[in-house]
C-alpha cells in the first residue's frame, strides 16, 4: 500500500534573519538551524549554504540570450533541479532574472558578513 | 549573524574555483604525458617512454594532492573530465618542447593561485602551495635539460638514440 507523504513548507521562525530582499523574494539565515530559507516563486525552501551555492551556479549558468531568442515552446521555461537537493524550480525568463538578482544580492551580503566577522576577530585586544 | 560560508569551508569561492581548475590542469597534463609515452614507445624511444610514464604518474599524484586539499578544507573537489589530448607529434624533439611548455603553463597557473591567495590573505593555502612551487622548480629544470640534450648531442646520425639513452640520467639534485 502506498503512503501519501505531504511535505510541510518550512516556517520562517524567529531564529531566521533576513539576509537580502528584493521585490520578488527574500533569503533568510538561521544561526540556530545553520540553514537558509529561500522565499521565491510562491514557495519557501530550506537549503544549506553549499546547496544554495550550487543553486546559484545553476541559475547563473542558464543562457538567457538563447532562451529569449529561441521561439520553440520548450525554452519558455527552465527547470532547475539539483542533485541531492529536494527542491526544484520551474522558472520563466523574467523569474530567472529576478532569481539571479536575489541570489547575487544574498551572496554579496554573505561576503560582506565574512569581511565584518574577519575584522571583528582580527582586531587585537589589549588588556 | 554567523558566517556560514566560512564555517563550512576554509576556501573562498574564487580560490576554490582556481584549485578546481588546477585539478583539471594536472589531470590534463597526466594524460598528455601518457600520450607522449605512447608516441615514444611506438617510435622506438624506450627510455623516453619510461620517463613520460613516470611524469604521467607524478602529474596524477599532483592532481590528487589538490583534490584532497580542496575536499579536506570543506570545499567541493570536482572530478575532472579531460579531452583534447594530442596523440601525435611531429618529431621526437617536439615531444620534449611540448613537455616544457606544459610545465611552464603549470608553474604560471600555480603562481596565479598563490597571487589570489595572498590577495585574499589565505596563508593556509599559500603554505599548501609551497610544496608545488618547489616541485615546479624541479619539473621545469628536468624538462629544460631534456630539451637541451637535442642541442648538446645533436640529432644527426645516432643522435636521437643517444639522446633517448641520456634522458633517464637527467635529474635535479641541487636541493
Amino acid at each position: 500500500m502506498s503512503r501519501m507523504c505531504k511535505k510541510v513548507a518550512p516556517a520562517i521562525t524567529e531564529s531566521y534573519q533576513e539576509v537580502f530582499r528584493t521585490k520578488s523574494g527574500c533569503i533568510y539565515q538561521s544561526d540556530v538551524e545553520k540553514s537558509l530559507l529561500v522565499e521565491f516563486a510562491n514557495k519557501i525552501a530550506r537549503f544549506d549554504i553549499r546547496c544554495l551555492q550550487r543553486l546559484k551556479n545553476a541559475v547563473f549558468s542558464i543562457n538567457l540570450a538563447e532562451m529569449a531568442t529561441d521561439t520553440s515552446r520548450t525554452t519558455d521555461v527552465e527547470i532547475i533541479s539539483l542533485c541531492a537537493c529536494e527542491h526544484c524550480y520551474v522558472l520563466t525568463l523574467r523569474e530567472i532574472i529576478n532569481f539571479r538578482e536575489l541570489l547575487a544580492g544574498a551572496f554579496v551580503m554573505f561576503e560582506l558578513n565574512s569581511i565584518i566577522q574577519e575584522r571583528i576577530y582580527s582586531i587585537p585586544v589589549y588588556a | 549573524m554567523k558566517d556560514l560560508m566560512r564555517l563550512r569551508s576554509l576556501l573562498g569561492t574564487e580560490v576554490e574555483a582556481l584549485l578546481n581548475n588546477q585539478i583539471k590542469m594536472e589531470a590534463y597534463n597526466s594524460s598528455v604525458y601518457l600520450a607522449m609515452a605512447s608516441w615514444c614507445d611506438r617510435n622506438g624511444f624506450d627510455y623516453s617512454a619510461d620517463h613520460f610514464y613516470k611524469q604521467a604518474e607524478d602529474e596524477r599524484e599532483h592532481m590528487l594532492r589538490f583534490f584532497k586539499y580542496v575536499s579536506d578544507m570543506g570545499g567541493t573537489a570536482v572530478s575532472p573530465s579531460v579531452d583534447g589530448i594530442p596523440q601525435e607529434f611531429e618529431s621526437f624533439r617536439e615531444v620534449f618542447e611540448s613537455a616544457l611548455e606544459l610545465e611552464v603553463k603549470t608553474t604560471q597557473a600555480i603562481n596565479n593561485i598563490a597571487d589570489k591567495c595572498y590577495k585574499e590573505k589565505d596563508h593556509v593555502t599559500v603554505e599548501f602551495l609551497n610544496w608545488f612551487h618547489k616541485e615546479q622548480r624541479e619539473e621545469e629544470y628536468v624538462a629544460r635539460r631534456c630539451l637541451e640534450l637535442f642541442e648538446v648531442i645533436g640529432e644527426e646520425g645516432t643522435g636521437r638514440w643517444e639522446i633517448d639513452k641520456a634522458i633517464p640520467s637527467v635529474s635535479y639534485g641541487n636541493e
